[in-house]
């Protein structure tokens, strides 16, 4: 995650609205750093910046809505949009991983099961004071070797874990499309000049 | 999700230092009006109410780091970012389990198991989590924490709690 870049300038003895114009000025241009970069689906970490950018500035502008005349709210609303929606597209990113590795730890635990079980079959039989080759396990005892096996098998479990994953790249594409269109939106409705003008960015310049 | 706490006496023409004290210290006791439901663990709205405060808490925190000393705040700063982290840790476990639940209705049978099974895993790592929650405020109070922090931020913004008195909105 990227630190927020620092302000300067501010004056704390002074008015809260000149020094959260100064704030969120900043912060409007974090958001927009990432324009370009979010136009390839596979920048999972410019995507997840993105998101703490959109919030940090979502939060701003709740904080600071108080101290300008303009209604900021419409504005939160499409930034919260914003957000919202990285923020899903994030938690497809990470719960996508995070069921990977779930599949890896039943194959782990299956594995163990089997191999405990191996070892104490081994250690049950009587030992032999030959070298002669062991004699082939009768159909009984595989029969009995299988359902001590049935416990500790975690097969049955994948199915559902694999079709969580395929629906949950379905879901990353789809959020992705959607994320993209917003952008695309707020960007043809010159979002960031009109919020800019709310707050009185260019009474500074 | 539970609703903000109205920060008294706020005005659009506020100082920046007074507007610090006011949000900051309306922040900090709204988030810590959810300590005892999250610590019960009896209602996962709790946690997620304290969890949402808290957030509010450090952005507020963020916001305002200009009427604070760069280095003494981070401390503070540092302090109320773990807050979230450990209660973060909690509910997207409790967010990974109600939503897994959701979805068992429309799975196939055959699609059941897994996500029973993932169920499981998560309820036992979320159970795990409860005492690092207690831990968490055990440390906050030995390290007197929330005296530290109102002193500090009424230092700096003449801000005085006392007298600030925030209170939850009326519903």
């Amino acid at each position: 995650m990227t630190k927020p870049r620092p302000v300067t300038g501010l004056a704390p003895d002074g008015r809260m609205r000149r020094n959260a114009r100064r704030i969120l000025q900043v912060r409007i241009d974090e958001v927009y750093s990432f324009d370009g970069l979010v136009a390839d689906p596979a920048n999972v970490t410019e995507l997840h910046d993105m998101r703490i950018a959109c919030k940090r500035l979502r939060y701003l502008l709740e904080i600071f809505g108080i101290a300008f005349d303009a209604d900021l709210d419409p504005f939160l609303e499409e930034v919260k949009g914003l957000q919202d929606l990285l923020g899903d597209i994030h938690d497809c990113d990470v719960q996508v991983p995070m069921l990977e590795d779930h599949l890896r730890w039943l194959s782990d635990r299956e594995g163990g099961a089997a191999r405990r079980l191996v070892a104490q079959t081994a250690a049950s039989r009587p030992r032999r004071r030959t070298a002669a080759a062991p004699k082939p396990a009768s159909e009984a005892a595989f029969r009995a070797f299988e359902r001590q096996l049935e416990p500790g098998r975690r097969g049955d479990e994948r199915i559902g874990v694999h079709a969580l994953i395929a629906r949950r790249r379905r879901e990353r594409d789809e959020l992705y499309g959607e994320f993209l269109d917003t952008w695309r939106r707020l960007k043809a409705e010159r979002f960031r000049p009109r919020l800019e003008a709310a707050i009185g960015i260019e009474d500074d310049a | 999700m539970a609703k903000a706490w109205e920060v008294p006496g706020l005005r659009g023409d506020a100082r920046f230092r007074d507007a610090a004290g006011r949000v900051i210290l309306t922040r900090w006791t709204e988030m810590m009006s959810y300590r005892e439901g999250t610590l019960l663990g009896e209602d996962i709205e709790e946690l997620h109410a304290m969890r949402v405060s808290s957030r509010r808490l450090r952005a507020a925190m963020d916001a305002f780091e200009g009427a604070f000393p760069a280095k003494s705040f981070k401390g503070y700063l540092r302090q109320v970012k773990e807050i979230t982290d450990v209660l973060g840790d909690a509910r997207d476990l409790d967010v990974a389990i109600e939503r897994l639940n959701g979805l068992l209705p429309d799975l196939r049978r055959d699609e059941r198991a897994g996500i029973e099974g993932l169920i499981a895993r998560y309820r036992a790592e979320r159970a795990a989590e409860d005492p690092l929650i207690a831990a968490l405020f055990a440390r906050i109070d030995e390290s007197r924490f929330e005296r530290r922090l109102s002193r500090y931020v009424e230092k700096h913004t003449g801000v005085l709690l006392a007298k600030l008195k925030p209170r939850p909105p009326e519903d």
